[in-house]
């Protein structure tokens, strides 16, 4: 059933990004490139302290120092906020006191309490300096396992540290673990980690008071999300807010939401009608942006004696931070619905829980439910171990299988017949050579070396197509020249997006790639911007159905012109012919000059002009699937761990560009790799961030990341054009197949880790307290 | 406060003058007075490498520099290694063929560094580049694309020399 | 993160250096390669009303050979160090070690002195000095004295350079030949600070006999540290006969390790002592060589 969708002229092959010009000769235009005149510079003062009532503040020396155009506390800001709720949070659910700056008491080490406005950056910072703060230090809650019940509450507003506490209980779940031949049980807990865009949060804010209209730029992946929040933030109507996109330096879901700060350099720019600028620094970055990944699921897995998944039960815990970015979310109920997976599984029992703790809020980071796969995967290998079945094995006996789809997933999902776990599970294991790394690990192990294998299956719904997310919108215009322009709701930051809809454009309308240019920010149509692995879906969708309401036309103009038949012309490359008659042709921008400039030729009745509107409405989910394996060697001797071998197979449906798709893999990857082995947003007991510079919090650099090797099946999904989201995938797939390979390379020593991440101090006592 | 210095350094081969205190940083002098705003500011202490430019033919970190200790040198940045307007840098070339990168925003830091570790290693092994580009981070290509963009770049440089 | 006002001084030669160290004392610190100290005055950890670079004074500059080893100046650049004929031929050890020390772009910046100066325990040139016990000159406005690599390192980030003194050169003795010399370190990525390191040097007599041990270690104490119960269960062996691993073990004795976010105390001495036991193997692999070769 692989890939009969067309692959276009352009669609399916590794165009050359449209972006890269600009970007490999520093003429990127990013946030922090905006120079406007009379442009000031705002810094923030933040908490050295998790938990502390603030019993002074003075601002005076600060407000004298040459060249401070303004001190704010909380007290002046605040209250000049509408609503700070993001678009995706329901505004009837509880939630942490909306402020933009600390007022009264801090609640996190990195808590905003006051912002200096300057004419340098450099002197604000001075000016921060001479803030006089005093604070009463109170307990702080850190440790989220204990936070539910701690006496001490984060938002004492709330009553309670608990966020979120659903549960779902299935009566037959019970029924099917007194069968089971085996009933396996661990807690996996993964770690705080953070998103780490190379370019920071940034924002300009330029108020026009005559005119009321907010001109902004930002670092952001969704500019209608600034212009619809920060409207609502200043009080004014949407129309008055101009929300520029130009080049971002990622995000990785950082950026789909308003930090307190962005909202904070809005209302200060407002008040002070002077062109501000906010760039956050990197240890703001670090300690005060977002984090993510601080959870854990407990799972007891119920299996019978062929190794058949009978039942699950699962209980998950997450920690929201102090201010949680974009609201308070609960993954884990998505993690919950998803951990059946690729799998055919009885009935799961699952309840999910979220806290509020003095820590960094969390935030979506690429992949935010990825615990599924994490517990899942972590699991399946575990009780392959416990049932001393091969682990491959194992999941070949599970994995749903052409004719079991559509399948409906114990949870509630369901999955269309488009997915193919069986398809990339035996093409990853065929890639890495299974049966021959046994054999080579075995070999190994009798000198003394420990290899380990781990895989990951899984899979992802993308393309959300409910509530704010569900629908993208295309404008399209081709100019009197033939060359097109097409806006649209989307925050392309790193995804390629100026390549990958100027390829749909290109096929759909027949024009050239290079002929198209996409327009993001003030000017598009509403839409949630990029994240979510839903821009080739339905950004995608929108671009095409545009084009397609375009090339109508413009068949229809070049027919009447060339006195032929609109069925037997073709478009392509910017030429309209008639099928076999080369030499009978016109280009797209004749046919555009006549739409515009001699709409008297038209044929009778058209309306002049040659543009289309479209929004595309996504079905509710578009599921694309994909395998990792991958091979480490742990050194015995320091506990390090490196990484040999990286093999993905996966299915994201009909690829745009194979080039960019191996790219958001890749990028996925590096980024589960570093999670699992490197990266590790410390606190110590007090709820001091230990790792808030880069020397500290550890990205994986090239010599880190091995080579990859990807592959690809193809089963086209039921959306226009085949295409399914993969944006995410790789950040999903790898954490598990790193942390299972790592296992792999432990179990000779008798070692069961359940945590990460696997830093070489960490591999080392397991060891040693596996011989002990 | 401090004194301004006067300043006046070769950028991309025109001299370029400016004002700034002490303390205002090599990068920072690039971005707002030289106009090379290609210069990135990743981490400001010296790890991302996004900075980097290169100073008297050699890759420096531009945030770990103050302005004023690069009076009278001679710097490179991002904006000034193509030969022409209409032409690419081999490096520059093979980061666009080879998909290595995406945000764009380390880019300007690896190309240049990637540059310079070939001006003093034309002919590495995939473990040389591994480790001689680990001094600058990306977190978007999972340094597959920028790996085989050094290769490519590699051999279009010996082959042009 | 932007650093604090400084007044700023480029003095041209090392009496200019240290009249203006001598004006400004606790004021006033010198700037090397920055690569340390400028990340510190950037996110505010530090601040100095006086920075005093020494960027422009020529004669801290430079690698000269004589008196039976190699002085260098303490401004020689860390990739120059890295790269220089007669370092690597007559002081093995900062050749081996060099490339250890962050990535390239650093080492075009950063100094040997400054490395010194900054007395990172985690850092590999004090090792090496502490190892080859390797002499500071240190310069002030009353005249120029001498310390011990011994003497040198009191502790994390101490010094015996007061603040109104200046680290001029240092100088390494070069060994006689044939001789074995090894540096490694477990770092959590590549180019970062050491977990722990070791900076190992062996020479015989002409019977094969171990007459010379150096064993310098870095990430396991406050200070750089000497293995001296390896270094002594060294001497006298038949260089043949030493089990490198058994011996390596015995490092754990010497350490004084602080745990940190990275690695704990306790895993430091474990695979620190591990790593002195292969890079022990690794010198007397070479030495093997060496000693055939000749």
């Amino acid at each position: 059933m692989a890939g009969t969708a067309a692959a276009g002229r352009y669609v399916g092959q590794s165009v050359k990004r449209l972006e890269d010009p600009r970007l490999v000769t520093g003429h990127g235009r990013y946030v922090d490139d905006i120079a406007l005149p009379g442009m000031l510079h705002a810094a923030f003062g933040r908490s050295d302290l998790a938990r502390a009532a603030i019993t002074q503040l003075d601002t005076t020396a600060a407000e004298a120092l040459e060249g401070v155009r303004a001190v704010f506390t909380g007290a002046d800001l605040n209250p000049h906020n509408d609503s700070l709720r993001a678009s995706l949070y329901p505004p009837t659910s509880p939630a942490p006191p909306a402020n933009m700056l600390a007022d009264g008491d801090v609640r996190f080490v990195g808590d905003p309490y006051v912002m200096v406005v300057a004419e340098s950056r450099y002197i604000a910072e001075d000016a921060l300096d001479l803030v006089e703060a005093e604070f009463e230090p109170l307990d702080p809650v850190v440790d989220y396992e204990t936070a539910a019940d701690s006496e001490h509450h984060v938002h004492p507003e709330l009553g309670g540290n608990l966020a979120h506490d659903v549960a779902v209980p299935n009566p037959t779940q019970q029924e099917a673990f007194e069968n089971a031949a085996h009933i396996i049980t661990e807690t996996w807990h993964q770690h705080r980690q953070t998103n780490v865009p190379m370019e920071t949060r940034g924002i300009v804010a330029s108020w026009q008071p005559h005119a009321g209209v907010m001109e902004v730029w930002a670092s952001s992946q969704s500019p209608h999300e600034m212009q619809l929040v920060g409207a609502r933030v200043l009080g004014i109507g949407e129309h008055k807010m101009v929300v520029h996109f130009g080049d971002v330096g990622g995000g990785f879901g950082q950026k789909m939401f308003l930090g307190r700060e962005d909202m904070a350099v809005l209302v200060a720019a407002k008040l002070l009608a002077s062109p501000l600028k906010w760039i956050e620094d990197r240890r703001e970055n670090l300690m005060a942006s977002n984090h993510a990944r601080i959870e854990q699921m407990a799972v007891s897995m119920a299996v019978d004696g062929d190794g058949c998944f009978l039942a699950a039960d699962l209980d998950q815990l997450e920690d929201d931070g102090a201010y949680p970015l974009g609201g308070p979310a609960t993954p884990g109920a998505m993690a919950a619905m998803l951990f059946p997976g690729p799998y055919r599984m009885g009935p799961v029992s699952w309840r999910a829980r979220t806290v509020y703790t003095n820590t960094c809020g969390r935030g979506a980071y690429r992949g935010p439910w990825q615990m599924e796969s994490v517990a899942r995967e972590q699991m399946i290998d575990r009780v392959a171990r416990e049932v001393g079945m091969d682990p491959l094995e194992l999941r070949r006996r599970n994995v749903l299988r052409p004719g079991d789809l559509p399948y409906e997933a114990p949870t509630g999902l369901s999955f269309e017949t488009t997915i193919s776990p069986e398809q990339t599970l035996e093409q990853a294991a065929e890639m890495i050579g299974y049966d021959e790394f046994r054999a080579e690990q075995a070999e190994a192990r009798e000198q003394g070396r420990y290899l380990g294998l781990g895989m990951a299956l899984y899979i992802e719904p993308t393309s959300m197509g409910m509530g704010p997310l569900g629908t993208e919108s295309a404008m399209l215009r081709v100019e009197v020249d033939g060359s097109v322009n097409v806006f649209m709701g989307t925050g392309s930051h790193g995804q390629s997006l100026e390549t990958t809809m100027a390829q749909l454009v290109a096929d759909e309308l027949g024009v050239r790639p290079e002929d198209v240019t996409l327009h993001q920010g003030h000017g598009s149509g509403y839409g949630f911007g990029t994240g979510g692995s839903r821009s080739a879906v339905i950004a995608g969708g929108a671009a095409r159905a545009a084009a397609s309401g375009v090339r109508d036309k413009v068949v229809a103009i070049a027919a009447h012109l060339m006195e032929a038949s609109a069925d037997d012309l073709e478009v392509a490359d910017g030429v309209i012919s008639v099928r076999g008659t080369p030499a009978a042709s016109m280009t797209m921008a004749q046919v555009a000059a006549t739409a515009y400039q001699n709409s008297d030729a038209l044929p009778a009745g058209m309306d002049a002009g040659l543009e289309h509107t479209a929004r595309y409405k996504a079905p509710p989910s578009t599921h694309s699937n994909a395998c990792h394996m991958c091979v480490c060697e742990l050194d015995p001797g320091t506990g390090k761990v490196s990484l040999l071998r990286y093999v993905v197979s996966e299915d994201c449906g009909v690829l745009i560009n194979p080039m960019v798709v191996d790219g958001q893999i890749a990028g996925g990857v590096a980024q589960g790799i570093g999670g699992v082995l490197y990266e590790h947003c410390v606190y110590d007991e007090s709820g001091n961030p230990l790792a808030s510079t880069f020397l500290d919090y550890l990205v994986p650099t090239a010599a880190e990341v091995p080579e990859l090797e990807t592959g690809h099946v193809v089963v086209p999904s039921d959306t226009p054009g085949g295409h399914k989201g993969t944006g995410e995938g790789g950040a999903i797939g790898a954490p598990p197949a790193v942390f299972n390979a790592v296992a792999d390379a432990l179990a000779p020593f008798g070692a069961y880790p359940n945590r990460q991440p696997l830093d070489p101090d960490t591999v080392l006592g397991l060891i040693a307290s596996a011989s002990d | 406060m401090a004194d301004q210095k006067s300043l006046s350094m070769t950028v991309n081969g025109r001299t370029r003058r400016g004002r700034g205190e002490p303390r205002l940083t090599l990068a920072d002098f690039l971005r707002e007075q030289a106009l090379c705003t290609g210069v990135h500011v990743g981490c400001e202490h010296g790890v991302c490498g996004s900075c980097t430019v290169l100073m008297d033919g050699e890759a420096v970190r531009s945030c770990l520099l103050f302005a004023v200790q690069a009076d009278g040198a001679d710097i490179t940045t991002v904006e000034g290694l193509a030969p022409d307007p209409e032409t690419l840098h081999p490096v520059q070339e093979a980061f666009r063929d080879c998909h290595g990168l995406q945000c764009g925003f380390c880019t300007p830091g690896f190309i240049l560094s990637v540059a310079a570790f070939l001006e003093a290693n034309p002919d590495p092994t995939d473990d040389e580049i591994r480790h001689g580009i680990a001094g600058n981070l990306c977190r978007c290509t999972g340094y597959q694309g920028i790996v085989a963009a050094t290769r490519q770049a590699a051999a279009a440089m010996r082959a042009g020399e | 993160m932007k650093p604090a006002p400084f007044d700023y001084h480029a003095p041209e030669s090392v009496a200019e250096s240290v009249a203006l160290l001598d004006e400004h004392g606790d004021d006033a610190k010198p700037l090397a390669g920055g690569q340390s100290l400028v990340p510190m005055l950037a996110m505010r950890l530090t601040r100095f009303e006086h920075i005093v670079d020494l960027n422009r004074v020529d004669e801290l500059f430079g690698v000269a050979v004589g008196n039976g080893g190699v002085r260098i100046g303490a401004m020689t650049r860390q990739a120059v160090v890295e790269t220089d004929a007669a370092v690597a031929e007559r002081v093995p050890l900062l050749h081996l070690a060099s490339p250890h020390i962050g990535h390239f772009q650093i080492r075009n910046r950063g100094t040997i002195g400054g490395s010194v100066a900054h007395a990172d325990p985690a850092s590999e040139y004090p090792a090496v000095m502490l190892a080859l016990d390797g002499v500071a000159e240190i310069a002030s406005a009353s005249g120029t004295r001498e310390a011990s690599a011994a003497e040198f390192f009191e502790s994390t980030f101490m010094t015996a350079v007061a603040p109104n003194e200046l680290l001029v050169a240092l100088r390494f003795p070069s060994w006689e030949r044939p001789a074995g010399f090894a540096f490694d370190e477990i770092a959590r990525r590549s180019g970062d600070f050491a977990l722990a390191g070791a900076a190992v040097g062996i020479g015989t007599d002409g019977q094969g006999r171990i007459n010379r041990a150096a064993v310098g270690m870095l990430g396991v104490g406050p200070t750089p540290r000497r293995a001296a119960s390896v270094e002594a269960a060294l001497m006298g062996l038949a260089a043949a006969d030493a089990d490198a691993a058994e011996i390596g073990r015995l490092a754990a004795d010497d350490m004084d390790p602080v745990g940190d976010v990275h690695a704990s105390a306790e895993y430091r001495r474990r695979a620190g002592s591990t790593l002195v036991g292969r890079v022990l193997a690794d010198a007397l692999a070479q030495l093997r060589k060496e000693a055939g070769d000749g």
